[in-house]
């Protein structure tokens, strides 16, 4: 990667189109924190004009959030001052800014789960319309005002996860917030359904009200915001328009430097089999006592230099293939064959020790312990392996085997060197590094051992783009040396740019492939809704690598089609 | 050079050293303050306690009270470490204790067979006990603290049943007893003047080195540890989390069925109606004062000895005789609020750092792209 | 950071062992001074001097003897859950400090006393309950099963249904002899009478105190029939007899001191026949005197109904018209002609 710092290190040059102009619904000036924490924000100015959506972008750890929070009354800043509705003001708490018109819909979404879309946006604000008619009133107003189609009666477990976030985006708006702010709206959403928010978006715009919206999606925040605002190392480096500015540009803003692309194409692809799943099943009982199964049929192959991704909404069953490869379920169906080893029912363990690298989807649950410091994470999962491990003690066969703490430290020193782990050292605990800086360690340390099949879900998500870019390389280089990889992921550029071979689950089945040469992500998109299955041909013809796949997964697939209808 | 600066930098010190130091002075005011509510006054009560405390009889006396209160604690504390709470202790150690002396006193071998004989047959039996909580958990679900606690009060029932005359005890006096172990068979003393000092104070030591060398240098060790620290995690990472919770609950038992043996093979020699009881809850507040490390445990049993001993002094000079057992509430929250309140400072700290660190790079941007360059060749 | 906690606690470790090493030395014992005693050293049980029961007991002698002999009383009580090792220092305290005769109260003192007695020749130590094994140990025990005999007789006049049961605190040989004496007492008075017995709990010591427990049992007795139920278990006694004055007609016998002069079971004292008395106070009182005067006591010391030792209780009056038969009962034993048994 070739670096380009001449843009990076400038004073932020467009910020600040100049304070106090009439038609701005928040301004923020000179606004520092210096807070004991992965960031401060440094002189931070932000005008926020009335009626539009404005995006702020910038990579994980920018201060981003930070910011959002002291607008909304979570934080308080050091430096420099907020303005609402050309009102200088001090906002002391989330209550403070709910009273001044700002509304807010975090990423992570703060809903009861065992009540209803009207119990919901009642709760806490019972004094605005009351909990009766009077509340049901007001929502189906708002509901019909900015299109949002809610139901007020359904229950917030039945509901979909654009549902929910039609319903956080309600509740704001029920609390009279003349301004929104939305955090990583996009993350979790799958391209039809950001559509489909993006015009709420413009709906809520037209009437009036002004969006504050956080991603790191240039795309999207090209089709959508009228005004952008770049945040890098916790201080705006610039303001842009959509209409002057491309994705390539904007990302360069962000970064400081010249764009990483997911881009692979030379293939790598062996006919070697590396990971071989058949007919793979696995049943849960759901709280009603139902026996369903979660994983059906799942039936693929990955040979040595290959890539295969794996496409779907969330909670269709990719977590619970991943848990199956790796051992910490025990399938009720089906076998796992790796590198020609029968390993279906071996122990975690076992199959770690026979060369499964594995990037956890949730690193603070699966991939970390948050508690100890970063050498004993490099331990973790390795236990048995060179170089955190020696023989038995006093040579004795079957003693205890003893740790080898000062290698392990000393190969954690190298993971924090070679990968770039931000941190002062290796006696910090886990939970005090950013997450890019977690996941980095933990790509470094499995990447340490030369896997010969990783699984990586999500490996870049809640990562800033450096990261991201570092993290891709690692993965196309250790491709290159012959590694087969499994990933799963949310972001549909990162499974077309990555992989060699495409497959979309969906209800626990794998329904649909793919070739990522050809693919856009709207027809993945559909299939992962299960509107497409079977081969999703575009336009143009098939050609490359994945051709030879063919025919044995459609046949498969054809299998699995049967058995959805 | 940085390494050694990292481990023994100021913000280390301060954590080992503020939090027992925070808790000692809190502790300390808290306690005066109780004695002075009480009408006696505080300062007094302390001279005694030192002066008595520091007695060489006193001394003989708190070692020898405090060997039981660490085994107890390194049981509790094997559990703690890999999340679960053993309440059990007290009924592992008992049951454990009249096995043990049941047939320490049936056998008159000699004594470098009957004693690891008695010593194995208590740990077999406290591992057995707690084994129970551990299969009853990880194949019916049900929590250990429920189990540990049914099953403390179902050791009072057994050892009840089998304490009698017809069954396994003899009758002296107003007790029952189990039969006495032969003089062969008990321990030795260490001969300090004026009393002498119990010989299981070796097997204390020996459990305490044993833990901090299995918990901290073995890959089991660790595979415990990273259980307790996050399920999810250590299981993601190739433990079998079912089996852990069965090998530590025994673990933790069979160090349990080790509290009884300093009573046993030191002091009564038999198992009677009137073998101390309670000393496994003794066992969770000392793990707790300890922060369940094997030096921190140690020093805690011996504050715990220390305080029982003096108390009766105390009450000796008039002081109220609950005030002992004030004080070792107090010093209990004292310890466990202070390390609460430094590990949140110590984090912060860290996070600061972390945020330094990110700013420094930040700052010189040429230099970090260089870095990037070094990760992308290396790579 | 780990590794510098474990250095930094080494360190503290050491330093705190090297501290406590320099105290080594001079031992507490050795500041023993003169010979005049102190007064009395009493010991008291778990539950201390306001038990309404056994160490009340006690301290009502050793009130008596500040009265009469004029002597001070230095007064010390046991935790919950201690160990020999405590209650051995407890009676090493008292018996350094010059206190004669140093007394424990219950027989969780016996073996204590016993030890911590050749550490003091000279001082007289006793022990309630429990037999002496050295020289200068006074071991005052009572003929319970005497006073159980009588209360029996009353029980076996009394009932009506022809059935009274029995509930003991703890299966042990110190609660046996009261069954032992009461269900002979039933039954030679008359041999067809059911008596059911039960105890609260095999080994631990809660049965003296869970009256809930007592509740129940008493409960249950009272459904099959019995309708005079004796209870020979301290605290817990307060809920059987609780139980027994929700059912007309039937009888509580109460123990240990008179209950129903009790002011904590006043509202039942209706239904409290009688009660099985064992006067500590009136042992703690002789043993004190007879070091007061130079000759102390030695050995076992019996107290049985000769001495006045152990008698039944009268308050009440429900057992006036028996009293004929209690003291012929009372009689014979004396005299040796009824043998009562200590175990069942």
């Amino acid at each position: 990667m070739s670096s380009e710092s001449s843009g990076s290190s400038s004073a932020p040059s467009g910020a600040g189109p100049g304070p106090g102009l009439p038609g701005s619904a928040v301004e923020l000036r000179g606004i520092t924190k210096r807070f004991p924490g992965v960031v401060a924000n440094r002189d931070i100015d932000i005008s926020v004009a009335r009626g539009t959506v404005h995006a702020l972008v910038g990579e994980n750890g920018a201060g981003k959030s930070t910011l959002m929070k002291i607008l909304y009354g979570m934080q308080r800043p050091d430096e420099g001052t907020i303005g609402i509705d050309g009102e200088d003001v001090v906002l002391h708490s989330p209550a403070d800014a709910i009273a001044r018109g700002i509304g807010m819909v975090h990423q992570h979404f703060m809903l009861a789960d065992n009540l209803t879309v009207l119990e919901n946006t009642v709760l806490g604000a019972e004094k605005l319309h009351g909990i009766g008619a009077g509340a049901r009133r007001k929502i189906a107003e708002l509901s019909d005002a900015y299109q949002l189609g809610i139901r007020p009666d359904a229950l917030v477990e039945e509901l979909g996860v654009a549902d929910r976030q039609r319903v956080e985006i309600l509740k704001a708006l029920y609390r009279g917030a003349r301004t929104l702010i939305l955090d990583e709206p996009t993350a979790v959403l799958v391209p039809q359904e950001v559509d489909a928010l993006f015009d709420n978006l413009r709906e809520l715009k037209s009437e009036g009200l002004t969006v504050v919206f956080i991603s790191h999606k240039l795309g999207e925040v090209l089709s959508v915001a009228d005004a952008i605002t770049v945040i890098r190392r916790g201080t705006t480096v610039a303001s842009v328009t959509p209409r002057e500015t491309s994705p390539k540009q904007l990302a360069e803003l962000m970064v400081g430097s010249e764009l990483p692309t997911a881009e692979t194409r030379e293939s790598t692809v062996t006919d070697t089999p590396m990971l071989h799943v058949d007919g793979l099943r696995l049943a849960a009982t759901d709280s009603d006592g139902v026996e369903r199964a979660v994983l059906d049929g799942i039936s693929f192959t990955i040979h040595k230099g290959e890539v295969l991704g794996v496409a779907g909404v969330e909670g269709n069953g990719q977590a619970e293939l991943v848990e199956a490869i790796m051992g910490m379920s025990d399938p009720d169906g089906g076998t796992v064959t790796l590198d020609g080893r029968d390993i279906s029912h071996a122990p975690t363990r076992v199959r770690r020790e026979s060369g499964i690298g594995y990037i956890p989807e949730d690193r603070h649950r699966h991939g970390l312990l948050l508690e100890a410091p970063l050498w004993e994470n490099r331990i973790l999962g390795h236990v048995t392996e060179k170089p955190n491990t020696n023989g038995p003690l006093l040579g004795i066969p079957g003693a205890p085997r003893l740790l080898a703490l000062g290698d392990a430290r000393a190969d954690s020193e190298r993971i924090v060197a070679e990968y770039d782990v931000r941190t002062p050292g290796i006696e910090v605990t886990a939970a005090s590094l950013s997450g890019g800086n977690q996941q980095k360690f933990i790509v470094g340390r499995e990447m340490s051992h030369h896997p010969k099949l990783l699984i990586a879900a999500h490996p870049t998500r809640g990562v800033d783009v450096g990261a991201q870019a570092q993290i891709w390389d690692q993965i196309r280089t250790a491709r290159r040396e012959g590694l087969a990889v499994l990933l799963i992921s949310a972001d549909l550029d990162e499974l077309i740019g990555l992989s060699d071979t495409l497959r979309v689950m969906y209800r626990g089945r794998l329904v649909a492939d793919a070739d990522p040469a050809n693919v856009t992500p709207e027809e993945l998109g559909s299939a992962m809704t299960g509107a497409a299955t079977g081969h999703l041909e575009h336009q143009e013809e098939t050609t490359g690598a994945a051709a030879e796949d063919i025919p044995q997964n459609a046949s498969a697939n054809d299998d699995t089609n049967g058995g959805v209808k | 050079m940085n390494r050694l600066k990292e481990k023994f930098g100021a913000g280390a010190v301060l954590q080992a050293l503020a939090a027992p130091a925070l808790a000692l002075v809190a502790a300390f005011v808290l306690s005066s303050v109780v004695i002075a509510a009480t009408g006696e006054d505080p300062f007094h009560a302390f001279y005694v306690m030192i002066d008595f405390g520091s007695k060489s009889d006193s001394q003989v006396w708190i070692i020898n009270k405090a060997i039981p209160y660490y085994l107890s604690a390194a049981a509790v504390a094997i559990g703690f470490r890999m999340n679960l709470f053993n309440i059990g202790v007290d009924g592992q150690y008992r049951v454990a204790a009249f096995f043990a002396a049941v047939v320490g006193g049936a056998f008159a071998l000699p004594g470098v067979v009957q004693i690891p004989l008695i010593i194995l047959v208590a740990m077999a039996v406290g591992a057995l006990w707690a084994g129970i909580a551990g299969v009853l958990k990880t194949t019916r679900g049900v929590s250990e603290v429920i189990t540990t606690i049914m099953l403390n009060s179902i050791a009072g029932s057994l050892i009840g049943y089998f304490l009698s005359e017809d069954k396994l005890a003899v009758k002296d006096g107003n007790l029952f007893h189990t039969p006495t172990i032969p003089e062969a068979a008990r321990f030795f003393l260490i001969p300090t003047d004026p009393d002498p000092i119990y010989g299981t104070v070796v097997i204390a030591a020996v459990i305490g080195l044993a833990y901090w060398f299995v918990l901290g240098r073995t890959r089991f060790g660790f595979d415990l540890r990273a259980v307790g620290r996050s399920e999810s995690a250590a299981s993601a990472s190739g433990v079998s989390v079912r089996r852990m919770v069965v090998t530590s609950m025994l673990l933790s038992g069979a160090v349990a069925g080790l509290v009884g043996m300093p009573t046993l093979l030191n002091k009564s020699f038999n198992y009677g109606t009137d073998f101390p009881t309670g000393v496994g809850f003794t066992g969770i507040a000392i793990a707790l004062l300890g922060r369940n490390h094997p030096i921190g445990m140690a020093l805690a049993a011996l504050l715990w000895g220390f305080l029982e001993r003096t108390g009766i002094q105390l009450e000796f000079e008039g002081y109220k005789q609950e005030i002992v057992g004030v004080m070792q509430g107090i010093i209990v929250l004292c310890v466990v609020i202070a390390y609460e309140i430094v590990r949140r400072v110590v984090l912060r700290r860290q996070q600061r750092e972390v945020g330094a660190e990110l700013s420094a790079r930040a700052g010189a941007g040429a230099e970090q792209d260089e870095t990037e360059q070094k990760a992308g060749a290396t790579a | 950071m780990r590794r510098v906690t474990k250095l930094a606690t080494a360190v503290t470790a050491t330093a705190t062992l090297a501290l406590t090493a320099t105290a080594c030395g001079e031992s507490s014992t050795e500041s023993s001074d003169g010979k005049k005693s102190k007064g009395v050293g009493l010991a008291f049980d778990v539950g201390g001097r306001d038990d309404h029961s056994f160490n009340e007991a006690a301290a009502r002698g050793t009130d008596k003897a500040e009265k009469e002999l004029g002597v001070k009383t230095k007064e010390m009580t046991a935790g919950n859950n201690e160990t020999e090792e405590t209650r051995e220092q407890r009676l090493t305290s008292l018996a350094k400090a010059g206190y004669n005769p140093v007394i424990g109260v219950g027989f969780n003192y016996g073996k204590s006393v016993n030890k911590v007695a050749k550490d003091f020749p000279d001082t007289t130590f006793g022990v309630v309950d429990e037999q002496s094994h050295a020289k200068n140990v006074v071991g005052m025990t009572f003929a319970e099963n005497e006073s159980s005999y009588l209360v029996g007789v009353a029980a076996a006049k009394k009932t009506k249904a022809k059935k009274v049961s029995f509930i003991g605190g703890v299966d042990n040989a110190l609660i046996q002899k009261f069954e032992a004496g009461y269900v002979k007492g039933v039954k030679d008075t008359d041999p067809k009478i059911k008596v059911e017995v039960d105890y609260l709990y095999k080994e631990s010591d809660e049965g003296f105190n869970a009256p809930d427990r007592a509740k129940n049992m008493a409960k249950g007795m009272l459904a099959r029939g019995n309708d005079v139920i004796y209870t020979a278990a301290g605290q817990s006694g307060a809920g059987s007899i609780e139980q027994i004055s929700k059912k007309k007609g039937a009888w509580a016998i109460g123990v240990d001191s008179d209950q129903y002069r009790q002011k904590g079971l006043e509202k039942y004292k209706d239904v409290i026949l009688t009660s099985s008395v064992k006067n500590v106070d009136v042992a703690v009182f002789e043993l004190i005197k007879s070091v007061k005067e130079g000759k102390p006591l030695k050995g076992n010391q019996t107290f049985s109904l000769k001495e006045d030792g152990v008698s039944v209780a009268t308050s009440g009056g429900y057992i006036d018209d028996l009293m004929d038969d209690i003291d012929k009962a009372k009689k014979d034993i004396v005299a040796g002609k009824v043998d009562v048994p200590t175990r069942p």
